[in-house]
């Protein structure tokens, strides 16, 4: 496998222009003869297919929501991070960079990481010409907060909705490109399968979700924007039709799949509180600008929590961590919360959860200033709890929220697959193992409206690209074939057992095991029984209906099979991960206070798996990009 | 760009015109209503007033015209928005009910085409009735000789069918304009955060006036068989 | 933990787009406080599919309220009993024991159905398409500040644009009208100052599509707000006719 990052020499500020004056450039009146398919609607698909259909290249795109605007991207809250130092407090472009790599735990790619920082300014100002409604100050310029623990306030918000925003602004360019006959848009498909001809990418299988049809779709280049794959674990704050289907599938096609077992772990969702709970909800980090985080001092304590008297209170985060307090990065928050919970000092009715009180706010603020601040969430709270979070504290609980883990692209985000470029959270390219809040938007639109419409054309001039093939070709056939058979074997099981009961007991064992701690044991576990888990699953599972119409549980069901072989390999790259590194804690490499401990001489590199089969267990090789860090010092992550 | 005739047969235009002849029509009523309040004035008051209104000639002629195209236009717009509602929603709902708040989803706003069409059949009558009644002449105050209106009026109001039917009548007047009157501001783009409950509020009380201050007319000379205090005759 | 309810549902099912559908009874009886809305239905599909049937076809993405899948007449009102709220926003804590539900999709002819509950929303898209957008090419943008707008107006604009593009406002409507949804787009981009170049244009496409798509037309029954899960304004349709008449009375000079 080929793991050429393609970076190119020099400063590493100059990288990029520098790389934007040498790459090969196609046409004008040529782009028009060259077909881009885009998976995905999201912020980068969304982003990149407009910004292709616009540079006159034919898009075709592709998403499984009944619109392009409801991707998962519309979900996120937070904001948006660049260094456009409107503040004044500081910021540049090498700090938003340093920031990013730093809380990156030192497992991403400097170059890309750099580009990331330098790009974002221009996000901000793409979005607002768009028309974003991005958040102001009374004398009508931008307004910036800080968020996820930076130092500087570099974040651009619009309320609690800026994915929602920003997703519009790019939904509404691809329309407008849809309008003018650039982009074929094609919503409710799915993508099941790549067409590789030649070892280049060429195409794609997908299924009509409405019509049950096999289609396929010819191409010069892919660019795949299909989001995370957090939905492994079942419960999650991914939307329900989040999936790693279109990426796995092309890791069997030969792409590589790169650091699979980087998961974030987000500390501040509303806890579990029953079986039939389909999904989890975030509530945003602010909160933990105000509250403060406890748990009773006493094991299973199950007094009502306002009679607990403050000295029977543990407040974990602030003793432990005394200069950031309630403030610690995500992984650290989460994982202490695991802590507490696992010593049994966990509250509710599952013992999985902690306290976040807004009591000593209210007291020193006013209620009024606190319903200013987070009215919204509070309601929010209270519309799926039950319980008032002015009158007693809010239960929260860690959650899987995104995965910094994807395909393996290099520095022109193609994959190794030629022809195949991954975009946004689907690829594994610029968090290492940790992505900051407010960087994954950042990251989605900068691949695609500014990276990918330049690589894609770098690419596409130098590529020798067969003209002669259609989608008769073999390659197509046998690659629909795949796609169809696949499909028939799931509704020819016909088991008792139901789709959703499968994925529980996936994601069940992948958070006891690959969640927020892991160690050797337990890892190993995981993947005995996840192997188990899947030959189950192919002699017992129950999907219902037919092939040839809508079928929801039809479409879960592939979702729930490419997890049940995703999970094993997260299963086995942190295994491999013999260290511990940002949002991966292996057990055995921490320090008494669990805090993580890197290994850098062993592990400073990019582990790209390579699929080989999977007969009874997945195989796959292991390769690795060594991570060179030439103008960055690594040192170890505090926040003491 | 639309021309401007185009843009007046497209949604908007249509409701900008049905905007338009409503509040023309609402102006309408409250000049009829003063003007048939003068029934309650001196004795010759009402004939006087209908008098210089028909002696206004070709004037009148062009009001008339206005009005009559007022409401043929606004009652056909307004017919049309419901029979495409209809098609619009080809299959109903079997359950249907209104979320309440800020709504104004009520009998009276989806009746509007029926209220409607129960005014335009009264026209009919009313017209046939009063405007191109048979009259007995009489000598005016000011020495010219007139139509005896007033008569007509305190004669059709005794009987019973007539009093009731226009009470009937204009009880779905109230309810048309309880919906209408906001509606027709809200049509013609006058539409705020704050004013609009207030437009909303007075719609209602200017409803409820028009309709009680018509009402009075059939109701009172019903009831005192034309012989009350309150009106010369 | 919380105490187990009985609910019993009538839901509609259709088996495709051109096929007859009906009322169909369900009883559940595994039903917590706790549970949204939809997760009752997907508890209700499990006992469904247990039994052999075929499960209730209804869609969904985010389940937080944000992404405008989820789409259901409940008891006849779009997205439920409770306002500002999406139908996966909804929690069984809303409903007593006993409780019978009535589920149908959102009805309109321009959205179609598809299968039991899920209903075509396209129609929405090529509104949008029509001239939802500001006509911008990636990178020629200027510097995010060089623009300064009023906070007011920035705020308003954002109220706009909060629009979920969930269909509720079409579904409610007694007219099935789209103006609503529409208006929510123009009066977002119409007042921003990036947006104001295409003011007109955008406006007069807009509206061209919506009606050509069969949405029916506005009779202000503002029934539409009252179900917005956003509560987005209705004065949004009175400035989209003010920018349409604008628009037509200019000509094409504008
Ligand atoms: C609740 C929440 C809050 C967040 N808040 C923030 C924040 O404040 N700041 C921040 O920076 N990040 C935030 N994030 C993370 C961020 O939202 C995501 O990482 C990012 O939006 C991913 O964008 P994407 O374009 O890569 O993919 P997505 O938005 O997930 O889009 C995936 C697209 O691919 C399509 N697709 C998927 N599979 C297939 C297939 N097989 N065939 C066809 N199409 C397919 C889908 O239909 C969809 O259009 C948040 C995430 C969550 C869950
Ligand atoms: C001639 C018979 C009439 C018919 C058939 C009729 C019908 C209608 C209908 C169907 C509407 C609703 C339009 C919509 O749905 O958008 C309407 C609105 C209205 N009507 Fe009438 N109407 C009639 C007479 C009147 C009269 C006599 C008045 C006033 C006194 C009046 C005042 C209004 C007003 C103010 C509106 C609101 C206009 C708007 O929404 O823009 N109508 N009418
Ligand atoms: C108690 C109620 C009413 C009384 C006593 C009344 C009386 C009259 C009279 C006497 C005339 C004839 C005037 C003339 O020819 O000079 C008239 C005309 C007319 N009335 Fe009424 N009316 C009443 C209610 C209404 C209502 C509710 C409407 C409509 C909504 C209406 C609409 C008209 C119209 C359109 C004319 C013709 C006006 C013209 O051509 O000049 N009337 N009415
Ligand atoms: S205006 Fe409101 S109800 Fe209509 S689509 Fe938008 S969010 Fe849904
Ligand atoms: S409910 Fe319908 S009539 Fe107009 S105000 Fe709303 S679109
Ligand atoms: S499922 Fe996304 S809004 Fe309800």
């Amino acid at each position: 496998m080929n793991l050429e990052s393609n970076v190119p020499e020099g400063p590493l500020k100059d990288k990029w222009s520098k790389h934007l004056n040498d790459i090969k450039l196609v046409a004008p009146n040529n782009k028009r003869k060259h077909n881009v398919i885009v998976v995905g609607t999201g912020l980068a698909g969304g982003s990149a297919a407009a910004s292709l259909a616009e540079l006159g290249y034919n898009v075709t795109s592709f998403c499984i929501q009944d619109s392009a605007r409801r991707a998962h991207s519309i979900a996120a809250q937070g904001g948006i991070n660049a260094a456009k130092n409107y503040p004044n407090d500081g910021d540049t472009i090498w700090r938003l960079f340093y920031d990013t790599i730093k809380g990156g735990d030192y497992r991403s790619r400097e170059s890309n990481t750099y580009r990331l920082a330098q790009v974002s300014n221009e996000i901000i100002d793409q979005a607002v010409a768009q028309g974003v409604p991005f958040a102001r100050e009374y004398g009508g310029l931008l307004a910036n907060r800080s968020f996820g623990g930076a130092q500087v306030s570099r974040t651009f918000y619009a309320r609690g909705q800026t994915g929602q925003q920003l997703l519009l602004g790019a939904y509404q360019a691809m329309m407008r490109q849809t309008h003018n006959g650039n982009i074929d848009l094609h919503t409710r498909h799915e993508m099941l399968d790549l067409v590789v001809v030649d070892g280049k990418a060429r195409g794609i299988i997908t299924r009509d979700l409405v019509s049950g049809e096999i289609k396929r779709w010819m191409a010069d280049a892919v660019v795949l924007c299909t989001g995370g794959y957090g939905n492994v674990f079942y419960l999650s704050t991914n939307a329900k039709n989040s999936n790693v289907t279109a990426a796995w599938r092309c890791h069997k096609r030969g792409a590589g799949f790169a650091n699979p077992c980087y998961v974030q772990i987000h500390p501040t969702c509303i806890p579990v509180s029953g079986d039939y709970q389909s999904k989890l909800t975030l509530m945003s980090e602010s909160l933990r600008n105000d509250g403060r985080v406890w748990v009773p001092k006493e094991k299973e304590d199950d007094r009502h929590p306002n009679d607990i008297p403050e000295e029977e209170r543990y407040y974990y985060l602030e003793e432990k961590y005394p200069a950031f307090g309630n403030l610690v990065p995500r992984d650290v928050a989460s994982r202490n919360a695991k802590i507490v919970c696992d010593k049994g000092m966990g509250v509710g009715p599952t013992g999985r959860a902690v306290y976040l009180d807004f009591r000593d706010a209210i007291e020193r603020e006013g209620e009024k200033t606190i319903s200013e601040k987070y009215g919204n969430l509070f309601d929010m709270y209270e519309n799926i709890t039950g319980d008032n979070p002015y009158k007693q504290p809010m239960r929260i609980f860690p959650a899987v929220h995104y995965t910094m883990g994807g395909l393996w692209v290099d520095y022109n985000l193609m994959s190794n697959i030629p022809g195949l470029f991954v975009a946004g959270e689907a690829n594994f390219s610029d968090h290492g193992a940790n992505r900051l809040g407010a960087s994954a938007l950042m990251q989605g639109l900068s691949d695609g409206y500014f990276i990918i419409p330049y690589t894609i054309g770098n690419y596409i001039a130098g590529a020798e690209l067969d003209k002669d093939i259609d989608i008769k070709h073999e390659a197509f056939n046998e690659a629909a074939e795949n796609a169809q058979s696949h499909i028939d074997k799931l509704l020819g099981v016909n088991g008792d057992k139901s789709v959703v009961d499968f994925h529980r007991e996936l994601g069940q064992i992948m958070w006891d095991k690959v969640g927020i701690a892991r160690n050797e044991e337990g890892l190993k576990q995981a993947i005995e029984e996840i192997q188990a888990l899947r030959e189950e699953f192919w002699q017992n599972v129950r999907v219902p209906g037919e092939a040839a119409n809508y079928n929801k549980y039809l479409e879960f069901a592939g979702r729930v099979a490419d997890f049940l072989e995703l999970g094993e390999l997260m299963a086995k790259d942190a295994l491999h991960r013999d260290e511990s590194a940002g949002c991966h804690l292996r057990e055995e490499h921490q320090t008494d206070e669990g805090e993580a401990i890197r290994n850098d001489e062993e592990y400073a590199y990019v582990a790209a798996w390579e699929y080989q089969g999977v007969n009874g267990q997945l195989q796959e090789k292991l390769h690795k990009e060594d991570l060179e860090f030439e103008f960055v010092e690594l040192k170890q992550r505090s926040y003491k | 760009m639309p021309s401007f005739l185009t843009a007046l047969k497209s949604q908007v235009g249509r409701k900008i015109l049905t905007g338009i002849t409503g509040i023309g029509l609402i102006i309408f009523v409250i000049l009829h209503l003063a003007g048939n309040l003068t029934l309650f004035g001196d004795y010759q008051a009402f004939n006087v007033y209908t008098y210089t209104l028909e002696s206004l000639g070709w004037i009148l002629y062009i009001l008339e015209a206005g009005l009559a195209i007022c409401f043929l236009l606004h009652a056909y717009i307004g017919i049309s928005i419901w029979w495409n509602r209809r098609k619009n929603r080809p299959e109903g709902y079997e359950k249907y009910q209104t979320k309440g708040g800020p709504s104004h989803n009520t009998w009276a706003s989806r009746s509007m085409a029926l209220t409607g069409v129960v005014i335009l059949v009264f026209l009919v009558i009313h017209l046939a009735n009063f405007k191109f009644a048979d009259t007995n002449m009489i000598t005016l105050p000011n020495g010219e000789t007139g139509r005896n209106l007033k008569a007509v009026v305190m004669e059709s109001f005794q009987n019973p069918w007539y009093a009731f039917g226009y009470s009937f009548v204009l009880v779905l007047l109230g309810l048309h304009l309880k919906h209408g009157f906001w509606s027709a501001f809200t049509s013609l783009t006058m539409k705020h955060k704050k004013y609009s409950a207030i437009i909303y509020g007075i719609g209602i009380i200017f409803a409820i006036l028009i309709a009680i201050g018509f009402l009075f007319i059939p109701l009172y000379i019903y009831f005192t068989g034309g012989q009350g205090a309150l009106i010369a005759y | 933990m919380a105490e187990e309810f009985t609910i019993n549902l009538k839901i509609w099912r259709q088996a495709g787009p051109d096929q007859p559908g009906k009322l169909v009874d369900y009883t559940l009886d595994t039903v917590n406080e706790h549970m949204s809305f939809l997760e009752m239905l997907d508890v209700l599909n499990e006992k469904i599919l247990n039994e052999g049937g075929d499960p209730i076809e209804f869609d969904y993405d985010c389940r937080e309220g944000i992404c405008g899948s989820c789409d259901l007449m409940i008891d006849g009102r779009a997205h439920g009993p409770k306002a500002m709220t999406c139908s996966c926003q909804l929690h069984m804590r809303n409903y007593n024991d006993g409780d019978t539900i009535t589920v149908e999709p959102f009805r309109a002819r321009a959205f179609p159905v598809i299968k039991d509950l899920v209903v075509d929303r396209s129609a929405f898209d090529r509104i949008i398409e029509a001239g939802g957008y500001v006509s911008i090419k990636t990178g020629s943008a200027p510097d995010a500040n060089s623009i300064p707008v009023d906070k007011q107006v920035a705020d308003t604009a954002f109220d706009y644009a909060t629009c979920i593009g969930c269909g509720a406002c079409v579904a409610a409507c007694p007219n099935s009208s789209a103006s609503l949804f529409t208006g929510a787009k123009l009066a977002h981009l119409n007042r921003l100052p990036q947006g104001e170049p295409e003011r007109k244009k955008r406006t007069v496409a807009m509206v061209e599509q919506m009606e050509e798509e069969g949405f029916g037309d506005c009779s202000n029954f503002a029934e539409c707000e009252a179900v917005c899960p956003k509560g987005i304004s209705i004065s949004a349709i009175a400035e989209m006719r003010r920018n349409y008449m604008k628009a037509a009375l200019a000509g094409d000079e504008a």
